[in-house]
């Protein structure tokens, strides 16, 4: 220990050179969150419009006042799926026309629309400005703070131009916090129709039959908490979320709950109703030995390049349970586009959500990637009405619920249909079955 | 005679065995020359060959496949992420192998505990630690996940340094070299083995991880990423099957070189890993 | 015992100095107790005295702008929520000045860690300047900076080349590994999530949860299979490999072996490819539908599998991937594909420097080639590679990318108790970790689990290493 520690004190004059960037860099962040990096004209802050909630008129002065108060470039970043991408890249450019006096920044990032809330929640701020998500994500991201609330809508009425389906979906605790972009995430049943009549499709017993004496199996992800809701929530059994956001109620358990589970274990009994994943889906309709699909927009559009003109689509069809027929349900599934409340430009944030939701962007997906409108009037048009699949989505949505799930759903449930389908192989109680997968479900999420 | 059976029996089991551990490889090669753009699962070989995957990697970036992009930003990243663990990794193993000072033992039975601490689990608190610095979503950022722990990986390197025998340093040092003179001039040119070792084995590192970079490139922009995360996102759920011959095609080209170097690191890994115990 | 009782009087002779420094210490080492510079300057080493006042002004510095704002909120982590008003005029919106708990704890360790180490400085400073006073009395020559400078490359060398590495080892290592321990006593989890939300303390509660088995809360459940099935896979993986890879370098080295090169090429080029690229290849190579699957039934293995009772009759294939079994078998199959030609290297290696003369000997005396690979190779290799295998053992206990890649999204459990714990039964505990922090936010629990591991793989590592540290084994081949 001699007199040495000189260096020491030089290193950890480094280490705290690095520290004193921590603080400052920390205390940055809240100021800037502070100043929202918009500008000086926030002096005027009407508390009763911002706790207006869904104050829907359009209001052309404030997007000037933004305008005005605007000064240097406005640097955005937006997230969309990698399918998206060019389409996406399109809707920017013409956004950034219509504003010439403003200097944007926009980059383009991939994100899918299944998968946002896993990068977004890990850290918000981060996050893009702008990113599509799929609706079942809502709750997570509202819990989170990811989403900013559409208290004011600029350039449409977000919320009486969509169908009501999709605004349901994007409303949590009765603010609205996203803007529907498209109404084709759910799933419905696509076959063959050289194989179905459509008298078949109309119940899985018949389907099954019709199945069988053709040697082509229907498949369906029955392993997989998003699908085999269908069998449990169309025997009447629930699935809820409690007010709190994160946590389940759950029937499954209850009466009739034993002879849903003993239907689906008798379907898959047949060998006909077969338990897959998406990805398995396409090569197995490739293959030609798969006539039937529960799925969604996505995988159909394989289904149509093998079966061609024998493609047809239609409402999920009815089982039978404990000697009852009963119609599958489904989760009625929309993509929405939110905005990030840590966005550092929140209102052009906002003005671009809404451009890429409009009328003319849905009908413009709609015709370049073939994603049903969520817009009414773009909805109603005659291509969309013709399109097999999206009709036959109009058709499921009677039955169809939307998704409000808490996390510990997915795995409980994901196992009791891999047990199910599996033919139960433990031979357990199917009461005790359910009883678990139940608690699972209606976990709570902090002790 | 039996000595001909034998020798016939061990090359037919060598045989069996490099076919099976080849299969996979074959495969690979195979179905980045595939026609077709998902998953085979009914032949081996493709039906329809063509160079058409190789050629969407390079000549056709989309958001999914930028390819140069990665490969780019994964070569800065590993030349610096490798000079810096390599500098790191021999001056602490000079340190542990060559000095002698108080605490030496601790430090050493401390960095090998501290060492064995999986990545992975505090992954989330170095994230954190750098988008303080804001080093998030920069090439400088990872590099420094890369190569600021390296110094803990000192085990091999000082193994061998062991081997170098004393009587080298302390004849420079009556010559007068200082300890400094002595790192650079005696012990650095004998340790070429391990040298190229640690080179190669830490140049190779950012070209296998996904986890991290995943969680530090986090801006969406996939010309931002590196191959490994790139090319694991070509096998998301909703690309696989427009992807994945593609992800074999990006597989064989990342494997060309990392082969090149692993069969010239082959010769060193021996003698420089065996080197310091064997000769204990 | 002897050990920690060394190590408590090495802590108090330091303090002692410490106070007998400052007990004998003239004006200027006193004084250095409130000006870090002043023995310095006192003895002429002007540098030396500038460069501790201006770490001592920095330290100051840190201790008002960054720990003390910090600090202050270290014991609740945070109080204000996170509140955002947006105004629909302007468009604009105004956040309040909230808390981030995440931040206050993270911020809140590195400063207490330069309070740490500056109060290491601290006390050496007393003690240097105090050396200086002595060096002084007693004549002895005091170095210049320059000399000072000089040292650093020479008796003092190993501190000029430890610092850079050791600066990064703290921020990429210790400063991590600090904010794990602390989360594991928080509620930090999806429902507390920063910036949204705060988390606060909740004392040992989530250990207490871990090995409870309530009936909601089946974590200790989970813990304790996945915990058991880690070990297991360890041990298997550790020593498929190892024994693999000594036979196969076996069979590859022998004399009468053509083309050695080749064979060792061959192998090689199976790992040349980055392990993701080919866990992933053979996940799809093994899928349910995939190619593997195809050809066993066409060849009409599925049916044998099933007619033995191997595989479940309403099934059409081989669940390679998705029954919990199966997968276990193929994993450590797989891993052994993947682990075999990196020790079949090794062993070569070892191989090759093995003492012909007592293989000799044993054939002399009449010994077949299984005796003498079982008396004299393995022990000897086993003597070479013991602490290796210790070593991968513990990296087995983590190996995380082996299993992640080959079942993620792919396995599903059809334990209904693990799945209500997110677990599923190839799990390790690094993945079930993993999947706990990226799937479903559960911060708390991981860091739990995640200290749970490092105590096991460090129990491991200690015992090893520390014999292999203490025999002066080093020493001797120099």
């Amino acid at each position: 220990m001699k007199k040495s520690k000189k260096l020491l004190a030089t290193l950890l004059a480094a280490t705290m050179c690095a520290g004193s960037l921590f603080g400052c860099g920390s205390g940055d962040d809240t100021t800037t969150e502070g100043a929202s990096g918009e500008n000086t004209s926030s002096e005027s802050t009407g508390d009763d419009a911002s706790t207006g909630g869904d104050a829907t008129s359009t209001n052309p002065e404030a997007v000037q006042n933004l305008i005005a108060s605007t000064t240097g470039t406005v640097t955005l970043t937006v997230w969309a799926s990698e399918e998206d991408q060019t389409l996406t890249q399109q809707l920017i450019d013409l956004f950034e026309a219509q504003y010439p006096d403003i200097t944007f920044d926009i980059t383009l990032g991939a994100q899918s629309e299944s998968t946002a809330k896993d990068t977004i929640l890990v850290d918000v701020e981060a996050a893009a400005d702008v990113f599509a998500f799929a609706d079942d994500q809502i709750n997570e991201l509202v819990a989170a703070g990811a989403l900013q609330p559409v208290s004011a809508t600029y350039t449409y009425d977000v919320a009486n131009e969509n169908v009501a389906g999709s605004i349901e979906a994007a409303t949590v605790n009765d603010t609205l916090y996203a803007y529907p972009m498209t109404a084709d995430n759910g799933y419905f049943m696509f076959y063959d129709a050289s194989v179905f009549t459509e008298e078949d499709v109309q119940s899985l017993e018949s389907m099954i039959e019709a199945a069988q004496a053709a040697n082509k199996k229907i498949a369906m992800d029955i392993s997989d908490g998003w699908y085999i809701y269908a069998f449990f929530q169309g025997a009447g059994l629930e699935l809820t979320l409690n007010d709190d956001g994160l946590t389940n109620t759950c029937t499954w358990n209850a009466a009739g709950g034993t002879d849903v589970a003993q239907a689906i274990l008798d379907l898959c009994a047949t060998g006909v109703l077969v338990d897959m994943g998406d990805e398995d889906m396409a090569t197995a309709i490739a293959e030609g030995t798969v006539a039937a699909c529960v799925n969604g927009t996505w995988r159909a559009a394989d289904a149509e390049a093998a079966w061609g003109d024998n493609y047809a689509a239609c409402k999920l069809p009815t089982f039978n349970a404990g000697g009852t027929d009963y119609q599958m349900s489904s989760y009625s599934g929309y993509k929405l586009v939110g905005v990030n409340p840590h966005s550092d430009y929140v209102g052009w944030s906002m003005l671009l959500a809404e451009y890429l939701t409009n009328y003319d962007s849905q009908v413009l997906r709609y015709e370049q990637r073939g994603l049903g409108p969520a817009n009414i009037e773009a909805a109603e048009s005659d291509a969309v009405q013709a399109d097999p699949a999206i009709a036959a989505l109009a058709e499921q949505a009677a039955y169809a619920t939307p998704q409000r799930v808490g996390a510990n759903f997915w795995t409980p449930a994901e196992t009791l249909g891999q047990i199910l389908a599996s033919g139960n192989p433990d031979g357990t109680d199917l009461q005790t079955l359910l009883d678990t997968a139940v608690e699972g479900i209606t976990a709570p999420v902090e002790e | 005679m039996k000595k001909t059976v034998n020798s016939v029996l061990r090359h037919v089991v060598l045989l069996i065995l490099a076919v099976i551990w080849l299969i996979p490889i074959v495969w690979l090669v195979a179905t980045s020359f595939s026609g077709y753009r998902g998953i085979n699962i009914a032949h081996f070989f493709p039906q329809s060959w063509s160079f058409s995957n190789y050629s969407a990697l390079f000549l056709e970036p989309d958001s999914v496949v930028q390819y140069v992009a990665w490969f780019k930003n994964t070569l800065i990243i590993a030349i610096f992420t490798c000079i810096i663990s390599t500098l790191f990794t021999l001056m602490v193993a000079y340190t542990m192998s060559c000095m002698r000072f108080k605490g030496r033992k601790f430090i050493m039975s401390f960095s090998i505990i501290l060492n064995m601490f999986p990545g992975v689990l505090s992954m989330i608190a170095v994230y954190f630690i750098l988008k303080s610095l804001g080093l998030t979503n920069s090439h400088l950022g990872m590099i420094i996940v890369y190569s600021a722990g390296s110094g803990l990986g000192f085990l091999i390197a000082k193994g061998f340094m062991d081997t170098i025998p004393v009587s080298l340093r302390e004849a420079a040092r009556l010559e007068g070299a200082s300890e400094a003179k002595i790192f650079w001039k005696v012990v650095l040119p004998l340790s070429k083995p391990i040298i190229v070792y640690t080179i190669i084995s830490s140049f190779l590192i950012p070209w296998g991880d996904f986890v991290l970079a995943k969680l530090m490139l986090n801006s969406g922009i996939s010309s931002d990423w590196t191959v490994a995360i790139g090319l694991y996102n070509m096998l998301d759920k909703s690309l696989i099957n427009k992807y994945f011959s593609i992800f074999c095609a990006g597989g064989v080209i990342v494997s060309i070189p990392i082969s090149i170097l692993f069969v010239i690191m082959q010769k060193f890994y021996v003698e420089g890993v065996t080197g310091g115990s064997v000769k204990g | 015992m002897k050990k920690i009782s060394k190590l408590f009087s090495s802590i108090g002779n330091y303090f002692k100095n410490f106070g007998v420094s400052l007990a004998k210490g003239d004006i200027w080492v006193k004084s250095s107790l409130v000006v870090m510079g002043a023995g310095y300057f006192a003895r002429k080493q002007i540098i030396n005295g500038i460069i501790m006042l201006l770490v001592e002004a920095a330290f100051i510095f840190m201790c008002i702008f960054y720990a003390a704002p910090n600090l202050a909120k270290f014991g609740t982590l945070g109080t204000v929520q996170f509140e955002q008003t947006f105004d629909p005029l302007t468009m604009t919106s105004t956040v309040n000045d909230y808390d981030n708990s995440f931040l206050i704890l993270l911020n809140s360790i590195v400063a207490l860690f330069i309070m740490l180490v500056f109060l290491f400085v601290y006390i050496q400073n007393i003690k240097s300047v105090y050396k200086l006073q002595q060096k002084k009395e007693e004549g002895i020559h005091i170095n210049n900076f320059r000399e000072d400078v000089r040292a650093m490359f020479n008796d003092r060398f190993h501190i000029t080349l430890m610092t850079l590495p050791a600066i990064g080892v703290v921020l990429m290592n210790i400063l991590p590994i600090l904010v794990l321990i602390a989360v594991a006593f928080t509620n930090y989890d999806q429902a507390h999530m920063p910036p949204n939300s705060l988390f606060t303390w909740v004392g040992i509660r989530n250990f207490k949860n871990l090995f409870t088995n309530s009936v909601t809360v089946t974590f200790g459940y989970a813990f304790g299979k996945i915990l058991v099935w880690t070990l297991i896979w360890a041990v298997l993986a550790t020593f498929t490999t190892f024994l693999g890879g000594i036979l196969l370098a076996k069979i590859i080295n022998n004399k009468r072996t053509k083309l050695p090169k080749m064979w060792r090429t061959l192998f090689i080029i199976a790992i040349a490819v980055p392990q993701f690229v080919t866990l992933l290849l053979v996940r799809n190579f093994f899928a349910d539908s995939g190619i593997v699957n195809t050809i066993c039934s066409n060849v009409g293995i599925t049916d044998f599998l099933k007619n033995i009772g191997l595989v479940s009759p309403n099934l059409t294939y081989i669940p390679f991937l998705t029954n919990p079994n199966w997968a276990k078998v193929m994993i450590v199959l797989i891993n052994i594909w993947v682990g075999v030609p990196y020790q079949m290297l090794i062993a070569t290696g070892v191989l090759m420097n093995i003492p012909e003369d007592q293989i000799e000997c044993a054939k002399i005396d009449g010994a077949n080639n299984f005796q003498i690979f079982w008396k004299i190779t393995m022990p000897y290799i086993m003597f070479i590679q013991g602490p290796a295998l210790i070593t991968d053992f513990v990296k087995n206990i983590n190996n995380f990318n082996v299993i992640y890649l080959l079942t993620q999204d792919v396995f599903v459990t059809s334990d209904q108790l693990l799945a209500n714990s997110n677990a599923k039964e190839v799990d390790l505990l690094v993945t079930w970790l993993f999947r706990l922090t990226n799937e479903y936010y559960n911060y708390k629990m991981a860091s739990v689990i995640g200290i749970c591991v490092f105590i096991i793989c460090a129990a491991f590592t200690l015992i090893t290493f520390t014999r292999m540290i203490k025999g002066d084994r080093e020493e001797v081949f120099q």
